[in-house]
């Protein structure tokens, strides 16, 4: 806020200067002083312009008017308000200054009701791949069920393999609220999302134990920094993306065997890689990978492609929404993920410990 | 038959309360079931339960105000208490354990992570219960052991070093051991100070560093459990 206004005087002061001394100029050099008026007024319509609201273009006609009745006319270096040419000038600059500033508010406005616009649009996309989606493991869950309370013909094999699908039904449910939740989260305040100093360490660690939770037996080779790293984050957020990357990994990585997590300090930011030496991806795909639910693309959401689509739209969201670039690349072998976060703010590390 | 754990399990939704109640049942506890408030104040009373399981969101009132309940009034205000909610920010996680719950479980959760949680609870109470701090008195957890009065640490009877600062974390949370204990908690007792960001971060470069000697690996979770952005839990 108090940005914006010393943003706005300083454009103002240094328009106006410039045309006061392109004035003197014309004035001294060329003996002209009828261009003033015009000089003037393009000032303040660039004025009006490139500041916000009505305030500064009205500030700069008054004072544009009182410079040229002070300095360009008759008699120079002394005010004269006896002269209609001053107040038809003033009238003309303050009309300028009046209707670019309206014209400029009303395109601004029109911007904010278009990103509002696509935000809704993106959300009813969204909403309906989502929906869309959730029928797929409710149909399990729901037939599994019904089945079993009702149908007593059932093999004990039988039972188990219904109650093994409701069971992974579930976790695809769980593993989508989830990514919804995120979504929300990034979407309700219009504010940026807040972000707190986390340690790497502590971040790391309660990724790797949810997602050694769900998959028990695959390892993931980490290399952390040394000392304790703070980045500014939602560490709930972050670890949703983290999650997502090494689930994808796990998903849709095809036949693997090395799941890597990587966490680089760099001067001032944090990097980190996923990577692992699967299938890989189109080359093609490396563009569009992140976009399958939010784009306007809604063949997508149709094709059976379980949570990629969802899981790797909410971490291109989160990591934009920290002001990142998510990134894939294929490798000899495999794919690596990479997101960049900053570490600005202060980050001396407390001594007194 | 008489000396099963009683189990008070306060959720207005009869299915979970009867999916909870399955569970517990079926793993040698008993089960009490409370649909309101109101209820659970009466099945408390009259009860007097060894654990609470408890749903933040009540038909008739905030669960939270059954944690000031029974923290509060009650004749046996230590009875350990284990949050169950669907809230899963770290904001309502932190309110509920700063009003004295042990532990929090987020919905949806499995058989195995709510035994899990409700034997750590349980023996945590029977823990503090008959140790506490008294003379010669020692901890153990899997090999972990602090002796209190010479204030010493030892991993597989081989002395670990710590600094006077991590041994106070260390103590502190031996001592409440299997409950989860927010960043603030901690701070307040270690430091006696109000938790602020740098009190974080402070806290958060000791942690590491006793991780580091006791020698536990991130994604392990031997000792010290962390739940990010809440606290920490010690736990086998």
């Amino acid at each position: 806020m108090k940005n914006s206004v010393l943003k706005n005087c300083f454009i103002l002061i240094s328009i106006l200067v410039s045309a006061f001394f392109i004035s003197v100029l014309f004035q001294n050099v060329f003996s002209i002083d009828e261009h003033v008026s015009t000089l003037f007024a393009f000032a303040v319509f660039l004025i009006s312009l490139t500041t916000n609201g009505y305030v500064y273009g009205i500030i700069s006609a008054f004072i544009g008017t009182l410079a040229i009745n002070y300095a360009f006319t008759f008699p120079y270096f002394a005010f004269n308000f006896t002269i209609p040419v001053n107040l038809i000038s003033a009238i003309v600059m303050i009309t300028i200054a009046l209707l670019t500033s309206a014209l400029t508010t009303k395109i601004k406005m029109q911007e904010a009701i278009k990103a509002e616009n696509e935000r809704v649009k993106m959300r009813a996309t969204l909403l309906r791949a989502v929906s869309h989606d959730i029928r797929t493991p409710l149909t399990t869950i729901y037939g599994s069920a019904e089945s079993l309370l009702s149908n007593s013909e059932l093999t004990e094999e039988q039972r188990k393999k219904m109650l093994v699908g409701i069971k992974e039904d579930s976790d695809w449910l769980v593993r989508m609220v989830e990514n919804l939740l995120s979504v929300t989260r990034i979407d309700s305040g219009k504010v940026k999302i807040s972000k707190t100093p986390i340690a790497i360490d502590e971040l790391i660690d309660s990724v790797i134990v949810k997602f050694k939770k769900r998959y028990p037996s695959q390892n993931v080779i980490l290399s952390l920094p040394e000392e304790t790293v703070f980045v500014p984050m939602d560490p709930t957020l972050i670890s949703q993306v983290l999650i997502n990357l090494l689930e994808n990994s796990v998903l849709h990585a095809g036949d693997f065997d090395r799941l890597e997590l990587r966490v680089i300090k760099d001067a001032d930011s944090v990097i980190f890689e996923i990577e692992d030496n699967g299938c890989g991806i189109p080359q093609d795909m490396t563009e569009r990978l992140f976009d399958g639910y939010f784009g306007s693309n809604e063949g997508l959401a149709d094709s059976k492609k379980k949570n990629a689509g969802i899981g790797l739209s909410v971490c291109a969201a989160i990591i934009k929404a920290h002001g990142g670039k998510i990134t894939a690349r294929n490798t000899e072998k495999g794919i690596v993920f990479r997101f960049i976060l900053s570490v600005e703010e202060e980050n001396q590390n407390e001594q007194q410990i | 038959m008489n000396n099963k754990y009683k189990i008070l399990v306060v959720e207005d939704e009869s299915n979970i309360r009867n999916l909870v109640s399955a569970m517990l049942e079926s793993n040698g506890y008993r089960a009490l079931l409370a649909a309101s408030l109101r209820e659970a104040k009466l099945m408390y009373d009259s009860h007097v339960p060894d654990l609470v399981i408890l749903d933040l969101g009540l038909p008739d009132a905030d669960g939270c105000d059954f944690i000031k309940y029974v923290r509060g009034s009650s004749p046996t205000p230590l009875t350990p208490i284990i949050v169950l909610s669907a809230r899963s920010n770290e904001r309502d996680k932190v309110i509920s354990l700063d009003l004295g719950a042990n532990d929090y479980v987020t919905k949806p959760f499995g058989e195995a992570e709510l035994l899990a949680r409700v034997r750590a609870s349980l023996r945590n109470h029977r823990h503090s219960a008959d140790s506490g701090k008294l003379p010669g008195g020692k901890f153990e957890l899997n090999g972990l052991e602090i002796d209190y009065d010479a204030r010493r640490i030892f991993l597989c009877s081989e002395e670990i070093k710590l600094t006077q600062t991590e041994y106070n974390i260390l103590a502190f949370l031996s001592e409440h051991c299997g409950k989860m204990l927010t960043y603030s908690a901690i701070i307040k007792a270690v430091w006696g100070e109000r938790c602020e960001d740098s009190s974080v971060k402070k806290l958060q470069v000791n942690m590491a560093n006793i991780r580091k000697k006791l020698g536990i690996k991130p994604g392990e979770t031997k000792y010290i459990i962390n739940e990010l952005g809440v606290g920490y839990r010690m736990d086998g």
